[in-house]
């Protein structure tokens, strides 16, 4: 079943922490209308999933996106890797960049280099981008063409290109509120690196202090604690903790306007347990309103 | 009189005050009360609505149905439906990929203050762009499939599918009691 929707209703690092957590394998379309894209045509960009994780990226369907990167490069040209394509048996069930690697004809540090230049620099920029609309596709053909043959979680594309990202308004919104806290969602083992800011305030996940009091407690900025807390959120290792100010419980009065009520709301008492008979009538009262 | 309180929460346009409504044997009161401590000194008129409903099925038993307070921010009023209730049903719109995150935090908040029988209400399955259960699951963070609750496909605006969801809801409460 396709999965569709907007960047305003669900941003990309949330969509790629779903696709990550869902372990899910396809294609994700991502569509900006002429106006968002700044030219006269859409401009649309497709990446490629393999259980949660990205395998390539390109704005083409063509798989000629990877060839014309290396071409560019000058590391090798569009008819040698034609060529190489055609008679290589490898090609038929080998990612391109493995292919070309097997046959002396790239390195693992380029192919390293092709892996971030196609899918963790333009992942980062979409980051920022506003009225994308998305489409995931469920397919487990995956282009061979547009592949390095490396690949990467997505919760980890998702860690390192917030980490790169400068501007932040497309996800404003989507920030924990500087009066919650932070909880662990894992256990001690981190699954992933996090650098000497992240750490700083992993070190106050435990549901007990607000954002605004880590950034007191560390002298940065409440959006800047805002950002990372987010960054901890997205890829799954902590939750945000919702703290409700100490005030004193109001007592409920009279209400304000008497003519909008049919009776009066009894407020609730102290939880009582129900017994089972009282439970056994309730079932049979409402099926016959189920009925 | 015995009493059950179920909480009817969830995001926004979910279908909250429709689900009260639909089983509600009275008009479906919305509050609208003033605080009356401190707070009322600082604010004038701290506003706080939340929506309750009533069946009446015995002369001494009546399920009480209470709506959390539309506000997004959680505050003591929350605190003070929620503390109370015997179960919960946590109601998310499916088409409304938007509110997931909500939802989530709903979740959370509650999981935060009370240990009590809860299942998902699914509303609005059949509108266009409506996730699926299972991705509906996974966006608010139920990965394992042995730890999620109960999720079921519900109707706010007809009686019979409200009724369906409370019974389910009763029943979970009714293991949760048996243990």
């Amino acid at each position: 079943m396709s999965i569709t929707g907007n960047f305003a209703d669900f941003s990309l690092p949330e969509l790629l922490q779903f696709l990550d957590q869902g372990k899910k394998t396809g294609l994700l379309q991502i569509e900006f209308s002429p106006e968002a894209a700044g030219n006269s045509t859409k401009h649309t960009h497709y990446i490629w999933l393999h259980q949660g994780r990205l395998m390539a990226a390109a704005d083409r369907l063509d798989q000629q996106g990877l060839t014309l990167m290396i071409a560019q490069r000058g590391w090798i040209s569009e008819r040698v890797i034609s060529r190489i394509t055609q008679i290589s048996s490898c090609f038929v069930n080998t990612p391109l960049g493995l292919c070309l690697k097997s046959q002396g004809l790239l390195q693992p540090e380029q192919l390293k280099l092709l892996f971030h230049s196609q899918v963790l620099r333009p992942i980062c920029a979409l980051f920022q981008a506003q009225d994308g609309l998305f489409k995931f596709e469920p397919t487990l053909a995956l282009p061979l063409g547009e592949m390095t043959g490396l690949s990467m979680c997505a919760s980890e594309v998702i860690l390192i290109s917030l980490r790169a990202l400068r501007d932040w308004r497309t996800l404003e919104e989507k920030l924990p509120d500087p009066t919650s806290g932070l909880s662990s969602l894992i256990g001690k083992q981190l699954p992933m690196q996090l650098n000497a800011q992240e750490w700083q305030v992993w070190e106050f996940v435990n549901g007990q202090v607000s954002l605004e009091q880590i950034a007191n407690q560390l002298g940065i900025s409440v959006k800047t604690i805002q950002q990372i807390a987010f960054r901890l959120i997205v890829i799954g290792l902590a939750e945000e903790h919702f703290m409700v100010a100490n005030l004193p419980t109001p007592m409920m009065e009279e209400p304000i306007s008497e003519s909008t009520f049919t009776g009066s709301v009894p407020e609730p008492t102290q939880r009582s347990n129900v017994s089972q008979s009282f439970l056994k009538n309730l079932v049979g009262f409402l099926r016959t309103k189920a009925a | 009189m015995e009493i059950m309180r179920l909480i009817v929460t969830g995001t926004v346009g979910a279908g909250k005050s429709t689900f009260i409504r639909s089983v509600s044997e009275i008009e479906v009161v919305d509050t609208d009360t003033r605080a009356t401590d401190e707070t009322a000194l600082l604010k004038q008129k701290t506003t706080v609505a939340f929506d309750f409903g009533r069946l009446q099925f015995g002369p001494d038993m009546a399920l009480h149905l209470y709506g959390t307070p539309g506000q997004s921010r959680f505050d003591f009023m929350w605190d003070i439906l929620i503390c109370k209730g015997h179960a919960y049903i946590l109601l998310i719109a499916a088409h409304r990929p938007r509110e997931f995150r909500q939802a989530r935090k709903i979740l959370n908040f509650m999981k935060e203050r009370v240990q009590i029988p809860m299942i998902i209400g699914l509303t609005h399955t059949d509108c266009p762009g409506a996730w699926s259960e299972e991705d509906v699951y996974l966006s608010i963070g139920y990965i394992d499939k042995e730890q999620r609750p109960p999720m079921i496909k519900v109707n706010p605006t007809q009686r019979e599918s409200v009724a369906e969801a409370v019974i389910t809801l009763v029943q979970r409460l009714m293991e949760s009691c048996a243990v």
